[in-house]
């Protein structure tokens, strides 16, 4: 760590080096801290987090039992124990509550005055974050499993809406209407997401075992639809050709640079695309339990060098590293399944909920001063032994 | 804990390493297929022969080498790039959409002609395998290529899969596959349900893999204990977890076999 603090203060190495590093050293060091906790509101599972961009200091999260709560991250008292307080509930007592589950949650982009939510009950409605009203509410003729804001469009302000409806609805938040079809899918629709890199480039997952990719300004139906034998016909039996998973595909998330595209189905596998051609990496992650009847929602890192992904699993948290497959580690905390993770990119630091009711902060291990004491030890030769002959003896182990 | 450290460990020691690792680079590429062509021979000696009268070429498993790999998505570049060679064949066994049987090439071809040996349809075969051999790596092959590119006659086709080294997918295609594989597709599903079951019923449904080696098999399981140990590591229908003892296999919930 010195070293690279050296080589940046001396210009050996770019800044962005020493940042990489340590955030990868802090996500490999993640760790359940009894320091910090969220508040316990929901009662019931809670199905969807969202940490909004400008700040990273709020996050909503939406529970099955309709309810949606707004927390601050944030520690500003000077101690080090820190439950993380909310700030504003729309629980069972509003008006405007949802019916059913809340299904899906997200942020505006743009800045933490509105946010928007679709539920169970076939509405979704954006809220007014100030008043805890909805300032709008659109209505659908199915259950609405996911939507998607795009985090980067400056020219459209459109939300794609995925339902139990074959076709994907685009919503404009700007006028109201919501005429915009995309066509194409057989099935239910079960998770949408907008690219991040560009903002009219729209993924779509449905229960057809299908992928597709669409770009919204054309007119005819999607750009291509993902195929898992690369388009070599002969693998796959004739029923899964074309298909991105042998099962539903119910998760999709862009990596944080949009090139790369990854999809999991309840096949149990997990698949990484290049997402400009829609090729498959062939990224082998072994088997992802996934038995998910809805979407899944699973994170990426970002801002370390090798990527991680974060995948619930059961009733933990399963890390992968993004492009060499291996499984990194199982965060395990939770008492019942996981249904949602959220990475908040400034501390790195992971936020699960699940079907406890329970929102678990994963935070990465503070620094142990001792490993340093052993370096400098070692450099100098090991000269001076960092404890007295007299105790030491043959059977404890300073390996934890 | 040791490997999240050594991970720690080498996002940090990046600079300390980088002159030694570009020493190394060049030479792990050709050690990792010579690696995957050695742990394929080893799996294959386990292969019982005997029980089919010599009929079948020994037959591997693609996730049984996941057993002995960790890193997954390196062992199906290697084998990818060995079925390039030509040195070695993919089949799709119809039980399950994963599963990939492989085969040395010179061995199948060894024991197909010895099967064929006498009959009418040995010529449609030679000129088959022939074909297929150095240059296709494909699992399956449709009307068209069958007739356009490979140049074969309708009776042909019949002939071929009267043989057993075409079976029938679906209208105009064919799977490539083994003749005579289906005594051992069925005995391999029978003993890899009687492995699992012997570890699902053990005590917690977990049971020390030298343990489960020793255990008298049943008749149902007719291949060696390790061969499908290999196949249920690998395949992930039990968990393996690393204990003082040695290596303990848990059963996996969830599971439908």
């Amino acid at each position: 760590m010195l070293s690279f603090l050296y080589a940046r203060q001396s210009g050996l190495d770019d800044p962005v080096r020493l940042r990489r590093a340590e955030s990868t050293r802090r996500v490999l060091s993640l760790e359940l801290n009894h320091n910090r906790d969220v508040a316990r509101v929901h009662g019931n599972g809670i199905n969807t987090l969202d940490i909004e961009v400008i700040d990273g200091r709020y996050m909503l999260s939406g529970g099955s039992d309709g309810v949606i709560v707004i927390y601050d991250l944030e520690n500003n008292s000077k101690k080090l124990q820190y439950s993380c307080k909310t700030i504003c509930t729309v629980g069972r007592s509003s008006r405007h509550v949802h019916k059913f589950s809340v299904e899906t949650v997200q942020w505006y982009p743009h800045d933490t005055g509105m946010f928007v939510s679709s539920s169970f009950d076939k509405t979704m409605k954006v809220w007014d974050t100030e008043t805890l009203k909805p300032a709008e509410e659109f209505q659908f003729d199915g259950n609405v499993y996911c939507h998607h804001m795009s985090p980067v469009a400056r020219k459209h302000s459109l939300i794609a809406v995925g339902t139990k409806d074959p076709k994907v609805q685009l919503c404009d938040l700007k006028s109201g209407s919501r005429i915009h079809i995309l066509q194409g899918h057989r099935g239910e629709i079960l998770s949408v997401r907008w690219s991040p890199r560009y903002e009219h480039i729209l993924a779509t997952a449905s229960t057809d075992s299908r992928v597709r990719v669409w770009d919204v300004r054309r007119a005819s139906g999607s750009l291509f639809t993902l195929d898992q034998q690369n388009g070599d016909k002969s693998k796959a039996s004739s029923e899964a050709v074309n298909t991105a998973h042998n099962g539903r595909a119910n998760g999709l998330c862009f990596t944080a640079d949009g090139l790369h595209l990854l999809t999991t189905g309840t096949d149990d596998r997990m698949r990484l695309w290049n997402s400009a051609t829609g090729e498959n990496t062939l990224v082998n992650y072994g088997k992802v339990v996934n038995e998910s009847r809805k979407g899944l929602k699973f994170t990426v890192s970002r801002g370390c060098s090798p990527e991680f992904v974060f995948v619930p699993c059961g009733t933990s948290v399963a890390v992968y590293g993004l492009h060499s497959g291996e499984l990194i580690t199982m965060l395990r905390g939770h008492y019942n399944n996981v249904d949602c993770c959220e990475f908040h990119p400034d501390y790195q630091e992971v936020y699960s909920g699940g079907k406890d009711c329970n929102i678990l902060a994963w935070v990465p291990v503070l620094r142990q001063p001792d490993i340093e004491d052993e370096e400098n030890n070692s450099k100098r030769g090991g000269t001076q032994a960092a404890v007295n002959p007299a105790f030491e003896d043959a059977w404890s182990s300073d390996e934890g | 804990m040791s490997r999240k450290r050594a991970l720690i460990a080498d996002t940090f020691c990046l600079k300390r390493r980088r002159s030694a690792a570009d020493a190394v680079a060049g030479d792990s590429h050709a050690e990792g297929a010579a690696d995957i062509r050695s742990s394929l021979q080893n799996l294959m000696t386990l292969f019982s022969r005997k029980l089919f009268n010599d009929s079948l070429p020994p037959v591997v498993l693609k996730h049984q080498l996941y057993s002995l790999h960790s890193d997954r998505t390196s062992v199906d570049k290697q084998l990818n790039e060995l079925r390039a060679s030509g040195e070695l064949l993919m089949f799709q066994l119809g039980f399950d959409s994963e599963a990939f049987a492989l085969v040395f090439a010179e061995d199948y071809r060894a024991k197909v002609l010895q099967g064929e040996a006498g009959r009418e349809t040995l010529e449609t075969v030679e000129k088959f395998l022939d074909k297929l051999i150095p240059g296709c790596s494909d699992l399956s092959f449709n009307k068209e290529k069958m007739l356009k590119e490979f140049l074969f006659t309708d009776s042909e086709i019949t002939q071929l899969v009267k043989s057993g080294v075409l079976t029938v997918r679906d209208a105009g295609s064919w799977w490539l596959s083994i003749p005579n594989s289906g005594k051992f597709i069925k005995y391999f599903i029978k003993g890899r349900k009687a492995v699992l079951g012997m570890v699902k019923k053990s005590k917690y449904s977990e049971i020390l893999k030298t343990e489960l080696e020793g255990r008298r098999t049943t008749s149902h399981v007719k291949f060696q204990m390790k061969y499908h140990i290999h196949d249920i590591v690998g395949a992930e229908l039990v968990e393996c977890i690393q204990t003082t003892s040695g290596t303990v296999l848990r059963y996996v919930d969830g599971n439908i076999n």
